[in-house]
């Protein structure tokens, strides 16, 4: 089972030695400063987090807090302004735009809340798309996809196109993408955003099941009833981290 | 599989990518047609113009000196020096052979002939070729006076052995008809005494309207005039029309100050001068000059009108550029999403921007080869009805040599298009494309 680190807030600790064994995800003093016009905007403000394998973590904040950055700086979609962030033990902070796509290829498998799938691909095809990325022979390419869609029960989906599928079938669809090439991490932005409610159940379900199975998970979500899933909960506020704690429901199931 | 996922995404936004490439058929239709054109300009104006007689004139070295009083030409007739006949076929043997499309050597001879009313009258006669091969090819080019003259009118037929033509202003005065009898005799202001000359019963066989001083001329077979001047295998002027290039700085210069690369270049370029300068080497005595007027017309004509079909090129293509440009980037901005989705899947930059112009350029390439063909129909059209009359829809359709060019124009300008939407579109934050992608 996941290692949980219960603590209130990490914006003072320093994260500059790096990684620990057995941690996939390390931020030391983050910032992300945009530029608009003649001023500068810092959407984050020196974030240290530590992520461990096989976590599932869910990082809160309203709108404007910096979640989304700091959701593109681990999902590796931009990089930081300053500070350091090692994924799965490589500094990934300093790398140029195709070193990065390789690292989202390898490392990342991302869910949208807007599933994102190619409209006129079948579920099959969309699936095989990153390993297309990265050059996987077509036999195995195949057979890799369809074991992971088998594996998110739609087995018998595999032809269909998104828009012959239900929002829980296509965001299915959208985390056998992602769990295809086997990541570091998923990175789930708003997984149940464009979901009911039955159905955002079904999803996290499915969300607990890859994490029972040991993978780790990161959960961006501005909904509390959401990050109750998690097992921790990271909450940011004005581009620091504000709170590190466990969920609930991990709380309540603590000795 | 990039080849599928260009197949894939080359057959999504079918009327975006339509609209892009009706833009790019027709600057390559414009382009192909204005190059097809340009290419055989050249041939076609030197034939237009070739109305307007030769573009070079041979005469003997000691025979140069022109004078001229009030613009009429009143060197005499002969100045002693001749060329030989019998050397005029080199003239094809020279770099530019080919290109030497019309000779008409003269040679002039004043005559006494006894006209119809039994006066004897002095005229001046003019040897020519009317209807002459150079070799003994069957198929060889008919050379002479009316080829390069085309616009002399004739009543009758051309002169054969003692057949003679005469001019419309000296039958007029004459009172001669077709099929009169022309004695004459070499005039005795050749210096030869009345008694001497031998008599040549010439029988008129045509009148020649010409609108210059040949109305008041007797014209003859030059193989006559040589027999009644008693010069045998002689030729004082030869005309020679010459397919040339248009004359510029560097076909002015004189070949001798030339280093020997240059000298190449200006030898080896179609220049009237140079061309002139081959035939000074291919016949001894011979000085060889280019007739500027015609050369110039020439020149002007061709630099006015390629200049033309450049523009025409160049705001066919500039237009398709931008057509291209505006289709390009609503068509990009229509597919954000997925361009946000390939970044967040692993496609590097580099990649995806691959991707877009493999993509356009295949539509370059499609459209391209639909543009070369239309273009050479419409060449073939135009050259048809601009030079008319030049047999301009027989011409070769399609130049094969075209095709490549107008496809990387095709490429270049799709490419060069497309290149500002393709770059703004990797700029793009992903993550936010992905969220605004609802």
């Amino acid at each position: 089972m996941a290692l949980e680190i219960p603590v209130d807030s990490t914006t003072t600790t320093t994260n500059a030695a790096g990684p620990n064994p057995g941690e996939v995800i390390v931020t030391d003093n983050l910032w992300k400063t945009y530029v608009m016009g003649d001023q500068q905007v810092n959407a984050l403000r020196g974030v240290n987090l530590r992520i461990r394998h096989s976590e599932y973590v869910a990082i809160m904040g309203p709108s404007g807090s910096g979640k989304s950055t700091l959701m593109n700086l681990i999902g590796c979609l931009d990089s930081p302004s300053q500070g350091r962030y090692w994924l799965n033990g490589h500094d990934v902070s300093q790398l140029n735009d195709d070193e990065l796509a390789r690292i989202r290829n390898k490392e990342i498998g991302f869910v949208f809340q807007t599933f994102n799938l190619l409209a006129r691909a079948t579920s099959l095809h969309n699936v095989e798309l990153p390993l297309i990325y990265n050059g996987t022979p077509t036999a195995e390419r195949t057979a890799r996809a369809k074991e992971v869609l088998e594996s998110v029960g739609l087995g018998s989906r595999m032809d269909h196109k998104p828009n012959e599928l239900s929002g829980g079938q296509r965001q299915r669809v959208a985390i056998a993408r992602a769990l295809v090439n086997r990541p570091s991490i998923i990175l789930a932005d708003e997984p149940t955003g464009n979901l009911d409610s039955k159905t955002s159940v079904e999803i996290m379900a499915l969300f607990q099941e890859l994490h029972a199975k040991g993978n780790t998970i990161v959960l961006v979500t501005h909904e509390p009833d959401i990050a109750e899933y998690a097992n921790r909960i990271v909450t940011i506020r004005d581009g620091v981290v504000a709170g590190d704690q466990l969920s609930t429901r991990n709380r309540n199931q603590q000795p | 599989m990039f080849f599928r996922l260009l197949m894939e995404s080359f057959r999504r936004q079918r009327r975006r990518k339509l609209l892009a490439g009706i833009a790019i058929l027709l600057g390559t239709t414009a382009v192909t047609a204005m190059l097809a054109l340009a290419t055989t300009i050249g041939d076609r104006i030197h034939k237009e113009l070739a109305v307007y007689g030769a573009n070079i004139v041979v005469y003997p070295k000691t025979d140069l000196l022109d004078v001229k009083i009030g613009g009429v030409d009143v060197k005499p007739a002969t100045g002693g020096s001749y060329l030989k006949e019998s050397d005029l076929a080199k003239l094809r043997t020279i770099f530019w052979g080919n290109n030497i499309t019309g000779i008409s050597p003269e040679l002039p001879v004043q005559v006494d002939a006894t006209a119809p009313s039994g006066e004897t009258l002095h005229a001046n006669g003019l040897g020519l070729w009317f209807d002459h091969a150079l070799t003994e090819d069957a198929h060889a080019q008919r050379m002479g006076a009316p080829a390069l003259h085309p616009w002399w009118k004739l009543q009758g037929i051309w002169p054969h052995d003692s057949d003679a033509v005469v001019g419309a202003g000296l039958a007029a005065k004459w009172k001669l008809r077709i099929g009169d009898r022309l004695p004459v005799t070499l005039s005795t202001a050749n210096g030869v005494t009345s008694g001497d000359a031998r008599s040549f019963a010439l029988r008129v066989s045509g009148i020649v309207s010409t609108g210059d001083k040949t109305e008041e001329q007797i014209l003859l077979p030059l193989a006559m005039a040589q027999t009644i001047s008693g010069l045998p295998g002689a030729v004082w002027r030869v005309e020679v029309s010459a397919r040339t290039k248009p004359e510029d700085a560097f076909a002015r210069k004189d070949p001798e100050t030339l280093s020997p690369k240059d000298h190449d270049r200006w030898y080896c370029s179609p220049y009237a001068n140079s061309i002139a300068f081959q035939i000074r080497e291919a016949i001894p005595g011979a000085q060889a000059e280019q007739v500027r007027r015609v050369e110039q017309s020439e020149g002007t004509v061709l630099q006015r009108i390629s200049g033309l079909m450049w523009l025409v090129s160049a705001a066919a293509l500039l237009a398709a550029g931008f057509a291209v440009s505006a289709a390009m980037a609503t068509a990009i901005l229509e597919r954000r999403g997925e361009i946000g989705l390939m970044r967040s899947l692993g496609a590097s930059r580099s990649a995806i921007a691959l991707l877009f112009y493999a993509e356009t350029g295949l539509l370059a390439v499609f459209a391209g080869v639909v543009g070369y063909l239309l273009g050479s129909g419409l060449a073939a059209w135009l050259g048809a009805r601009i030079f008319a009359g030049d047999g301009g829809a027989a011409e070769a359709v399609l130049n094969p040599v075209l095709l490549p060019v107008v496809v990387a124009l095709a490429l270049a300008v799709s490419i060069a298009g497309s290149t500002p939407s393709i770059r703004s579109a990797l700029r793009m934050d992903p993550s936010a494309i992905l969220r605004a992608d609802a």
